[in-house]
């Protein structure tokens, strides 16, 4: 049986070229097919997750029955009440799987859970968005159909980007003009090209040829201050090369295939290395995560403290928000030490962040601000985020806690 | 419409169309011609692309470049090293090294499959290391970091249909990575049962082969490592201008005990401080060994299929059985009769079948500066090599003859306790 990593090699690219045709032609001539949508989504899941991987896609089955489940009945019983209890406990019901499956290798000593698959928390953070929005009235239309859809859209379910229930919605029961569509047909081939070039070109050569041979130097030049030398230096940069161009090139498949449907995903990353700030950093990498977070996690934290007075200040009730905020993301990717460092990293910098912005606004006059301090702003900023993925990376727990 | 479709995937096609024509095309490209720099670079570069690949190879074998067949220790290169004392002394013959960390029998008997031609009534040097006969042979992941599908497609197109090359596809079969290609699995499932392939199977084999051909040819150049080469240039200016065994045994001796100062293995200070202080500190290796056998391990069939080619090609071989340093054994308490034990059965396997060039170290890891480290050649273990290798190589030889037989290929061969190896002498056939 085969079985394929989603955009992993040529084989893969050719299928996906053909298995696109069909539905390629019929939205050049204004038809989108569901039912053929529907096959290759199907065909595409079982390439992912049959053969020796079918036992994740068991878990998947059970998995989006399990959520189709929750969120249809959230649906139906929003429609006449509206109690909080109700919506929290669906929402750690929804989110249940998710937190069995990041807990279980940190107690059960590195073992993966059962009931984990590639893609998990992906298609947990569509089902509770959808959640969440029905909550808000802003989603009254809830479709079991078009939510599976929604939920198993192929080009996206291993790693995002993570869309909208409406904005995909949108997308998928229209059928976009010919003109809009040729665009869309055009952005998309160049984005899977792109991708090309940074996944299978950069990223290989930045994590495949010279990492593995600065993480062998680093080992070796253990034993001074903190077993830090320059071979780790040079790991922090190239492992964040290495990072960007992978999933960034992983993105622009995904966003590319979806473009080819007739599906305007959002893209995941904007030039993030020039961002000058922390802040806008995270507005330009893997936007839609953070996107999400601000509107899910960081909103409505802020609403809730404000609502329940629980900081006289507002700036305190942000700073706490930022440190939650990021907290749970390093929680998200995994329960070890430095996933939870790089979250609580990333949500101090955000708090000195805005400190300081507020302190340049007061004092206009005496910050310089000029093109000088603008590209040391984008190169502080720089640093310090691959310093923070440095964490990430477990590069530090393996210099430290090994042999 | 057209028109802009044609815009959007006219440079893919024609990119595609190119790709393929030149991957199809049986023509060449003028790459292959191999410069003798690159010949000297790939000959100890130890680099996995050279093993897995041909250009390189064949160009150098054709010349007057040996196979020498090992893994590690090819990469320990002293002033004795066999690379360093061709080139210093300027033999009629040139090592082109083949091996390195993790390569065994088994993918030592895939690389022989796309250099047939220069092994066939030729010489070659063969390393057996008793490292690779524990429990599991071979290691997964290792086999499948050397693994070439231009080697298999090669094997493919040329294999026997009888026991041994059944054998070897049910081995392949047993390695993830043979899953890389879906279709040469299938075509392996076919061999390991005993089918032929299908029309079908052999087109895809042809043309896969002549795309990886291609490939190699293209890409086998590229950024060949030459900082072996440095070293083996530079070692050869410690040497003396004319060779002398007593001059070099005296030089072995001194340079051996300046480089072994800071442990009491006689282990090299730089391999001792990278791979072992640490560890020895926290006393984890003491008596680490104590259980380990290499005398039972399905790679005594793995390497029988090394044996068979051999015997096929009618190469001439001379076998290199490396010692274990006596005094880390005995800190790790490895049993000396295990490993004699291990000489004698591997030893019964070539002498049987009629491979009768051996080398065999293995009760000399007691002689001061004969390793490097742990378990591999340095300077004086590399001299004790040269003097069997340099007259095997220089000499001519009479034609060796092989009588091969299929018993070494039996699970009761691989799994044979050693005290019932005289038992097993007189009664299997």
């Amino acid at each position: 049986m085969l079985s394929f990593e989603p955009y992993g090699n040529p084989t893969y690219f050719a299928i996906l070229g053909v298995a696109l045709i069909p539905l390629v032609i019929g939205l050049l001539y204004g038809r989108r097919s569901r039912l053929y949508e529907t096959i290759i989504s199907i065909f595409f899941l079982v390439l992912t997750f049959g053969g020796p991987k079918w036992t994740q896609g068991v878990a998947l089955i059970v998995y989006i029955s399990y959520e189709v489940l929750l969120t249809w009945g959230y649906a139906v019983y929003r429609k006449q009440k509206n109690s909080g209890p109700i919506f929290y406990l669906m929402v750690i019901l929804a989110i249940l799987p998710l937190t069995i499956v990041k807990v279980t290798p940190a107690v059960e000593n590195g073992q993966n859970s059962l009931i984990g698959f590639l893609g998990i928390s992906y298609l947990t953070f569509r089902a509770v968005q959808t959640m969440m929005e029905t909550r808000d009235g802003t989603l009254k239309n809830f479709q079991i159909m078009t939510f599976l859809q929604f939920m198993l859209f192929f080009p996206t379910i291993s790693s995002g980007p993570i869309d909208r229930y409406r904005r995909f919605e949108h997308d998928y029961r229209s059928v976009p003009d010919r003109d809009t569509y040729l665009g869309m047909i055009q952005k998309g081939v160049r984005y899977i090209f792109v991708g090309f070039l940074y996944k299978f070109i950069l990223a290989y050569y930045f994590g495949q040829i010279l990492l593995p041979r600065l993480l062998q130097m680093g080992m070796q030049a253990r034993g001074g201050f903190l077993d830090l030398s320059w071979p780790v230096l040079g790991y922090m940069y190239v492992y964040s090369a290495y990072l960007f161009f992978d999933f960034a090139g992983y993105s622009l498949f995904a966003v590319g295939t979806s473009y080819l449907m007739g599906i305007a995903t959002p893209m995941n990353f904007k030039q993030p290395w020039r961002s000058p700030n922390i802040k806008d950093f995270w507005n330009r990498w893997h936007i839609t995560l953070s996107f999400w977070f601000r509107d899910f996690i960081y909103m409505r934290l802020v609403f809730w403290f404000m609502k329940h007075r629980v900081f006289k200040n507002p700036r305190t009730t942000a700073n706490v928000t930022y440190i939650i905020n990021m907290l749970v993301m390093g929680f998200w990717h995994g329960v070890t030490w430095y996933y939870i460092t790089y979250g609580l990293f990333h949500g101090c910098a955000l708090v000195i962040n805005d400190a300081w912005l507020r302190y340049k606004k007061k004092h206009r006059e005496s910050v310089p601000h000029n093109r000088f301090t603008q590209w040391f702003a984008i190169f502080l900023t720089a640093n310090l985020v691959c310093f923070s993925f440095l964490i990430f990376s477990g590069f530090l727990n393996q210099l430290w806690f090994t042999n | 419409m057209a028109k802009r479709l044609l815009r959007i995937f006219g440079p893919i096609i024609l990119a595609a169309l190119l790709v393929l024509a030149v991957f199809v095309s049986p023509v060449t490209f003028g790459f292959k011609h191999v410069s003798a720099g690159e010949e000297r670079q790939a000959a100890v570069s130890l680099s996995p692309n050279v093993l897995k690949g041909k250009r390189l190879k064949a160009a150098a074998l054709g010349e007057n470049y040996v196979p020498f067949f090992g893994s590690s220790e090819w990469s320990r290169f002293d002033p004795m090293h066999p690379s360093v004392l061709a080139q210093k002394y300027d033999r009629s013959y040139r090592p082109f090294l083949l091996g390195a960390r993790g390569t065994q029998s088994l993918t030592q008997f895939f690389v022989m499959q796309n250099i047939q031609g220069d092994l066939r009534h030729k010489k070659a040097v063969f390393v057996i290391s008793p490292q690779w006969f524990v429990k599991n042979g071979t290691r997964k992941d290792a086999f499948g970091f050397y693994y070439s599908q231009l080697q298999t497609t090669e094997w493919l197109s040329h294999y026997r249909h009888d026991a041994i090359d059944r054998y070897a596809a049910k081995r392949l079969l047993q390695m993830p990575v043979a899953q890389s290609d879906h279709f040469i699995y299938a075509a392996l499932q076919r061999v390991a049962s005993g089918k032929s392939l299908t029309d079908y199977q052999k087109v895809y084999l042809r043309a896969k082969m002549n795309m990886l051909t291609q490939e190699d040819q293209f890409f086998s150049g590229i950024n060949l490592p030459s900082q072996n080469l440095n070293k083996v240039m530079q070692q050869t200016k410690k040497l003396p201008t004319h060779y002398s065994y007593a001059t070099l045994n005296r030089l072995a001796g001194q340079l051996g005990k300046a480089q072994t100062g800071n442990n009491r293995f006689h282990i090299s200070d730089t391999f001792y401080k990278q791979r072992l202080k640490k560890v020895i500190r926290k006393g984890k290796l003491k008596n680490f060994q104590k259980n380990l056998s290499y005398t039972q391990s399905p790679e005594f069939a793995d390497f029988q299929l090394v044996l068979d080619q051999f015997a096929r090609l009618d190469t001439n071989v001379m076998f290199i059985i490396p010692p274990v340093n006596d005094r880390w054994s005995a800190y790790t308490g490895l049993s000396k009769s295990m490993l004699r034990q291990f000489d004698r059965k591997i030893r019964y396997q070539l002498e049987s079948q009629g491979f009768t060039h051996i080398c065999d170290l293995s009760h000399d890891g007691n002689v001061p500066y004969f390793m490097t480290d742990t378990i591999h050649l340095g300077w004086r273990g590399w001299l004790a090599v040269d003097q069997q290798l340099n007259p095997f190589l220089t000499k001519s030889q009479p034609a060796p003859h092989y009588n091969i037989n299929d018993k070494f290929y039996s699970q009761q061969w691989q799994q044979l306790p050693p005290e019932r190896l005289a038992a097993y002498k007189v009664t299997s056939k």
